[in-house]
């Protein structure tokens, strides 16, 4: 018999055992080879109980007025934050801090929801908003996910292209989107290429008063600003944004403000705006300092772009702004360097408005055009620095590269994406994992609801070839969003006291009523599960009053325990408000029905939630 | 014949036993955790000589559900002077180590057991005073219970656990302490 085999057999039935034992014999369908990982996508949105999510979403509520957040990637939604619309689920509109900041409005349309940087990294402080209906802004706090400051911004009228933030928070930035005269005040629409304006807020946000403040305005040309960005790195100075209407047109801007071949990219530089305003170069109207760009010449410049531009976005290493057309189906990539090196040398093709243009040759870097994709709006990027562009017409987004203008991928989403976010995409640092499409319509997606379907966000896996892998219905506007990793975010759990507070009472026995004329303050508490106004009365859980007083009360949550969260209610009196873990809110009102009110905890807090109530009583005027 | 003096390794030992009473001020001497659902976490009780810490606010806001006293320091005059007591006992030990007499060893051993029984037995009694004297018009009846000083105790949606803080391993370790020169300085 030959020597080999015995040898052979033998390492047959060895490799026979082997593939027995350890080989997997399951027929896997393993599709996801493309896409670089093993998980398959009910997997990789999968967040198990016990587990939580990477990011967080923050997507602006549109119309609704509202913040809406979502976990990512389960796209579960966690949390509502009001904003600019009245919520009774919170209180939010009722209690005297924020319908003092609400300022008599019930609504309002977010836009552009932009967190606060640190070297044009997202620090986790704050988020900013701003209200297109009404022309505010919007300061949240991302240690209570509650608004702290809003504010007017006269002279202007839906800040559509804002909230965007400068690379260390220096400012965010508000143009209008709507022009008007200074002031808002009458003037006849023949007259609006001399009277009205398209102006441009500096909005400062002072971390430790947590308040909003316009450090100077620009009164810009009378046209509509739409989208913008603000500088990064070597670009930080500097802002771009695009406007549109530079027809002036005053009726039917369908037709007429889309004639125009051309129009403007606005370049700023905001740190000689600044200097400008330190100068005093600048005129004082409506209480603002206004720099108007005819008079006080710097700092501005006009960039030519193909007709009705929409998006303008940064590259992560900011050496270029990426136009897309809207109405002209490509991108545009300009180079900040060029721009920079055409000011210097004062390259102008002429002025417009009293404004500086430079050439679009000099500035130009390239134009994009991939096949058959109709409507780029916006472009997010991911840590490869290569751009993703929402196709609106087409209903795709198309990843491409901004260095060569070589198209890499597409993908459909359903349907008519507006704005996407990509993981911490708008950053120096995109993280490169997830990408949003943020759809404006969603019809046939999901269980009928009438005719008005839901909008839809759509997750997409971006590592390797882009692919869908979750689809969420969302309540209207998903407009724009930014996402953050989750470990930035640093909430706290309960108020700490604050001994200084003399509306706060921490103390059972120190709950009182003081009557000081016609004014009523009640200093209350509100625990698990009772309210005390007057610890020393027969019933400390009443209230009572003449008709026509005016009423504060002041109550304050004294469980300091995680989630124990208390609501005040006063039957038919349109009042609510919540207490928190800890805080103390003011309610203030004019008890004009007299009568018999019950009052009650409206925030689950117990198990004797239920007996957590009392009585307002209210009586008549003789 | 006099009595032999305490050997110098002995009388360290007890300086040593000492120093660890004085030690087992600055730490907690027991602690009760409650768990329930909503509190995975736990919610604590610690004991110092001198204080309570822990989440008492939040334990008596959960213990007024069944009609108990509030923890408080108020409710536990011997907060109030036990960290003398025990500073009285370290100056004691010191000096038997000093006087290095046997005699005065077994009183200082005395004295450890009677204060320890006696610490046990206070402990015991406000565990009974606050589990057993519920008030009548609590909203959730329950009968009257009594936690143990250590182990595990279910009350309602609570389970509890009580256990010793390094201060009072501190006063074992010391008592085992004053033990060793007993054995090692035996006649034999
Ligand atoms: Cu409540």
């Amino acid at each position: 018999m030959k020597k080999w085999i015995p040898i052979a057999s033998g390492l047959l039935a060895g490799f026979v055992a082997a593939t027995i034992s350890f080989a997997d014999f399951s027929t896997s369908t393993n599709n996801q080879a493309a896409s670089g990982s093993t998980k398959s996508d009910a997997e990789k949105v999968y967040v198990p109980f016990g587990e939580k999510d990477d990011y967080y979403l923050f997507a602006s509520g549109g119309h609704s007025g509202q913040m809406f957040i979502y976990g990512v990637p389960s796209m579960r939604h966690i949390r509502t934050v009001p904003v600019f619309s009245q919520d009774s689920a919170t209180g939010y509109g009722f209690d005297e801090h924020s319908k003092k900041m609400m300022g008599g409005y019930t609504w309002g349309d977010l836009h552009h929801p932009a967190f606060s940087e640190t070297k044009g990294d997202y620090d986790g402080k704050y988020m900013f908003a701003t209200d297109v209906g009404n022309s505010r802004a919007a300061a949240m706090d991302l240690e209570t996910f509650t608004v702290k400051d809003i504010i007017n911004v006269p002279n202007t009228s839906g800040p559509h292209c804002a909230a965007f933030v400068t690379e260390n928070t220096e400012y965010m930035f508000l143009p209008t989107r709507f022009a008007v005269p200074i002031g808002s005040d009458y003037k006849p629409l023949d007259e609006y290429s001399q009277q009205y304006r398209g102006v441009m807020s500096a909005v400062t946000f002072d971390q430790n008063q947590e308040k909003l403040n316009i450090a100077y305005q620009v009164a810009l040309p009378p046209w509509s600003y739409d989208l913008s960005d603000a500088g990064k790195k070597s670009s930080a100075d500097w802002a771009v944004m695009t406007t549109y209407n530079t027809e002036e047109a005053t009726t039917n801007l369908e037709i007429n403000a889309s004639q125009a071949d051309r129009d403007f990219i606005v370049l700023f530089n905001w740190k000689e705006l600044e200097k400008m305003v330190a100068e005093g170069q600048y005129d004082e109207v409506t209480g603002q300092k206004m720099i108007f760009p005819e008079k006080h010449k710097g700092g501005i410049y006009l960039v030519p772009v193909a007709k009705s531009p929409h998006g303008v976005d940064v590259t992560p290493d900011g050496k270029h702004f990426i136009a897309s057309g809207k109405l002209a189906p490509s991108m545009t990539v300009f180079s900040f360097d060029k721009a920079f090196e055409a000011v210097k040398n004062q390259d102008f093709s002429g002025e417009r408005n009293g404004i500086p243009i430079l050439k679009y040759e000099s500035v130009m870097e390239r134009e994009v055009n991939p096949e058959n994709a109709l409507g780029p709006l916006h472009t997010q990027f991911d840590d490869k620095g290569m751009a993703y562009t929402t196709m609106f017409i087409s209903s795709e987004i198309v990843k491409w590269d901004p260095k060569t203008g070589e198209t890499l991928d597409r993908i459909p989403v359903q349907y008519s994406p507006g704005h996407s976010v990509a993981a911490e995409g708008d950053t120096v640092s995109p993280d490169g994992k997830w990408l949003i499409a943020l759809n404006k319509i969603a019809k046939d997606s999901y269980l009928s609801v009438g005719p008005s379907h839901p909008e839809s966000m759509q997750l997409i896996d971006i590592n390797g070839k882009m692919k869908v892998i979750q689809s969420s219905p969302v309540n209207p506007e998903p407009h724009y969003a930014q996402i953050i990793k989750a470990d930035k975010i640093k909430t706290i759990e309960v108020y700490p006291k604050d001994e200084n507070n003399k509306l706060a009472t921490y103390k059972q026995e120190d709950a009182k009523i003081v009557r000081n004329g016609n004014e009523v303050h009640v200093y209350g508490i509100a625990m698990r599960s009772k309210f005390i106004f007057d610890a020393k009365a027969k019933r400390p859980d009443v209230i009572e009053v003449n008709q026509g007083d005016k009423v504060f009360i002041h109550l304050t949550n004294t469980d300091f325990d995680e989630d124990i969260t208390h609501g005040f209610a006063i039957n038919s009196y349109n009042l609510n408000m919540e207490v928190q873990p800890g805080q103390t809110n003011t309610l203030e009102f004019t008890a004009d029905k007299a009568g018999t009110f019950p009052l009650y905890c409206t925030n689950f807090c117990s198990a004797l939630h239920q007996e957590m109530t009392g009585y307002f009583l209210v009586k008549p005027k003789n | 014949m006099k009595a032999k003096k305490l050997s110098l390794l002995s009388s360290i030992l007890i300086a040593l036993a000492a120093v660890l009473v004085v030690l087992s001020l600055y730490f907690p001497w027991w602690q009760m955790i409650f768990f329930a659902p909503q509190y995975p976490e736990g919610l604590n009780i610690i004991v110092y000589p001198n204080k309570l810490e822990g989440e008492i606010d939040i334990v008596n806001g959960l213990n007024h559900y069944i009609g108990m006293e509030n923890f408080s320091e108020e409710n536990f005059p011997e907060l109030a002077y036990l960290s003398y007591l025990v500073i009285g006992l370290a100056v004691i030990t010191l000096l038997t180590a000093i006087l290095r007499k046997k005699s005065v060893l077994y009183g200082l051993i005395g004295l450890f057991i009677i204060g320890g029984s006696l610490g046990a037995w206070d402990l015991s009694r406000a565990l009974r005073k606050f589990g057993t004297n519920l008030s009548p018009t609590a909203p959730i009846k329950i009968d009257p219970f009594v936690p143990p000083l250590l182990g595990h105790n279910t009350v309602a949606n609570f389970v509890t656990e009580s256990i010793l803080g390094y201060g009072s391993y501190f006063l074992i370790a010391a008592f085992i302490l004053l033990l060793i020169p007993l054995w090692k300085d035996r006649t034999r």
